[in-house]
């Protein structure tokens, strides 16, 4: 295709967008809700230019405008100054705090809006629920509602169970509206620096957090290694350190809720771990919510980072006068979804996952135990059917959590144990088992892997933002 | 608050699984059956249709055909405007309020009656004023209140 911007003549493969046409020779054109790796949405029209084609003209978005052999494109006229800096002045009227807004129309001469100011953040360019959409793959947000209500949130203004904490909206957003959202949990390195201050309390490790103890250790409890989580929740509550446990166990078959439970029995009835994520911050509220206020909670990473953004963000302590939250953090490389489990297991071994007994990761290999036989497989083959999100979170040991546990590091049927606040010192200290050997290089080397390959996926978002 | 009757939105899905682009009217059949699409009915949709809720939300919130509130099978609408004001419309909210057994802004958990209050609905001579669905109710007493709702089924 060849086609004229600015009168410089571009040749470039159909299926390009004008935007592009136009970077490739160093013509710039402002934008606000493109990026590369992202479908573009048309919705800023800041890059509105004019398009000449057989002696007519009009103005279209260069962001999604595909390329045409003998097209004429201007980026500059007098007209197309006009549209930007009328463009430029609803939005600075709209959001007249952002920063970004700010830059912008004063490189087009705008300063005073003549429109009603409002004190917006968001300029529903979209690029946040884009990025978790279509990058990150658990659409936790999206642009809600219709006309003047607008806005961008999670379903029922609630808090989301979908959101991982990745912090990729945070990236993507022009502004500081993502930061402000209540609904959902973007952790920034700001954000942590900022928990890590005012909850946790050891030495900081580059790769493992902040901790201060770091052990092995086998209860009686039995569970899915050491039985370490089932014996810390029950010697915290029989030590009066919490009165409830939010924890996970199966419902039908393999497929598991997150439930509160109130006394050893429920916290048994959890042992053992399900390979899947499930709805927590829900579940978490509604226990608040009916007058739970002294709770341990047992999740993943990304569930850990969603708790502590929550106590974070919000005046908890207000809300629920009493709260106490002590988190139990579980190691986790990934997890999966639970149809494609099912569906893998049942091809792959002709095992029915949910007449399973247990299913464990241990040095690469996926093991599920069924009937009384083991089968196995590398867990590198099951990539498909690992859950979306996951390759985007880059915390392997629950940095943030009061005290971590994970398999790897210690022998079998032991669990690995680290501390990382008085919270989890406290906890451990009334715990009672056998301790073991800590193999710290081996969490080491699986923590730096997964944020490696987390950084790797995020490199692509930073890249396209401007 | 109206339950959605879960087993009846497995039926509603199962109608369309496998089919590409059914999402809207999908919610428009729940709408049809229970008038409001509920937090579970979308949980149940996510799971099934496997369609992340934000964007099942998305498309709810945004349609005006489709309510995310219980809404009663009649909408009473209650002139507050300051004609009816004056000629006693508070006096019949409250007995609309006193009949049905909710507040404004609420909805009867039989699903019968949803009650909100507008201004002016622009025929003040008639005042007070009540509008039922598509219906005027003009220079009505709180003694007519009781009949009016039989009315409506
Ligand atoms: C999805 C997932 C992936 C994991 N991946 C790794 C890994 O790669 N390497 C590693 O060393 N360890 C991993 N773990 C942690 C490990 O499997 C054990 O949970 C941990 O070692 C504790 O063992 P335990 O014997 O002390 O647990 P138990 O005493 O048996 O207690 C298990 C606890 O885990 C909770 N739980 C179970 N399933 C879930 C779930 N899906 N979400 C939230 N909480 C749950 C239960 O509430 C229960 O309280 C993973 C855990 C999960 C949930
Ligand atoms: S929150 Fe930020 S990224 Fe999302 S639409 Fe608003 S301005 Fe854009
Ligand atoms: S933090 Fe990640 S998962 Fe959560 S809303 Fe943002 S992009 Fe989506
Ligand atoms: S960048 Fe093209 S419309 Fe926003
Ligand atoms: S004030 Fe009631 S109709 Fe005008």
């Amino acid at each position: 295709m060849k086609l004229e911007i600015d009168d410089k003549t571009v040749e470039i493969e159909a299926g390009n967008t004008l935007l592009a046409a136009a970077r490739s020779i160093g013509i710039d054109i402002p934008t606000l809700c493109y990026h590369p790796a992202l479908e573009p949405f048309g919705a800023c029209r800041l890059c509105s230019v004019e398009i000449e084609k057989r002696g007519r003209t009009k103005v279209v978005t260069a962001c999604n405008y595909p390329v045409e052999d003998g097209l004429i494109v201007r980026t500059n006229t007098p007209d197309i100054i006009e549209i930007r800096k009328l463009l430029l002045e609803l939005l600075l009227a709209r959001c007249p705090d952002e920063g970004r807004i700010q830059s912008l129309a004063s490189e087009y001469g705008v300063s005073k809006p003549r429109f009603q100011i409002e004190d917006e953040h968001c300029i529903l360019c979209g690029l946040c629920t884009r990025v978790c959409e279509e990058l990150v793959g658990v659409s936790a947000i999206n642009v809600i509602s219709r006309g003047v209500e607008r806005e961008v949130g999670a379903p029922y203004n609630e808090l989301s169970d979908d959101c991982i904490g990745c912090g990729a909206c945070a990236l993507v957003c022009p502004t500081d509206a993502i930061r402000l959202e209540k609904n959902i949990y973007p952790t920034t390195a700001e954000d942590i620096q900022e928990i890590e201050g005012k909850f946790l309390e050891g030495e900081r490790d580059e790769v493992l957090g902040v901790f201060s103890d770091l052990v092995a250790g086998k209860a009686s409890t039995g569970g899915q290694d050491g039985g370490m989580v089932t014996a810390l929740l029950i010697s915290g509550m029989k030590n009066n350190l919490f009165d409830a446990a939010l924890v996970v166990r199966r419902v039908e078959g393999y497929n598991a809720e997150a439930v509160v439970v109130e006394d050893e029995q429920g916290i048994l009835s959890a042992r053992g771990t399900k390979y899947l994520r499930v709805p927590m911050m829900s579940k978490l509220e509604a226990a608040l919510k009916a007058g739970k206020r002294r709770i341990a909670v047992v999740g993943t990473p990304c569930e850990v980072k969603a708790v502590r953004k929550l106590q974070q963000q919000r005046d908890l302590e207000r809300e629920y006068p009493g709260i106490e939250l002590t988190i139990l953090g579980l190691f986790c490389l990934e997890s999966f979804d639970y149809d494609g489990l099912k569906a893998d297991m049942s091809s792959r071994f002709d095992v029915e996952l949910d007449k399973a007994d247990k299913t464990q990761i241990s040095k690469g290999k996926y093991i599920v135990t069924a009937g009384g036989k083991d089968y196995s497989c590398d867990v590198r083959d099951m990539e498909a059917i690992v859950r979306e999100g996951c390759p985007y979170c880059g915390d392997f040991v629950s940095q943030l959590a009061d005290i971590s546990i994970g398999s790897v590091g210690s022998p079998d049927d032991c669990s690995t144990v680290i501390v990382r606040s008085k919270a989890g010192k406290k906890l451990l200290d009334a715990a009672e088992f056998v301790s073991a050997e800590v193999d710290k290089k081996q969490i080491v080397k699986l923590a730096k892997l997964k944020k490696r390959n987390a950084d790797r996926n995020l490199a692509t978002i930073l890249d396209g933002v401007q | 608050m109206a339950e959605i009757n879960l087993k009846r939105v497995d039926e509603i899905i199962e109608g369309y699984k496998g089919e590409e682009g059914v999402l809207i009217q999908l919610l428009l059949d729940i709408q049809n059956e229970f008038n409001w699409i509920s937090p579970e009915a979308i949980a149940r949709i996510s799971e099934q249709m496997r369609i992340p809720k934000s964007q099942i939300y998305r498309i709810a919130s945004f349609y005006k055909a489709m309510s995310l509130k219980p809404v009663g099978r009649h909408i009473i609408h209650v002139c507050m405007g300051t004609a009816c004001q004056v000629r006693g419309a508070p006096k019949i909210l409250d007995r609309i309020e006193e009949n049905l057994k909710i507040k404004e802004g609420e909805t009867t958990s039989d699903m019968r009656f949803s009650l909100k209050r507008v201004n002016c609905l622009g025929c003040c001579a008639m005042g007070p004023v009540i509008l039922v669905d598509g219906t005027y109710h003009g220079k009505i007493t709180s003694a007519m209140v009781e009949s009016i709702l039989g009315q409506y089924e």
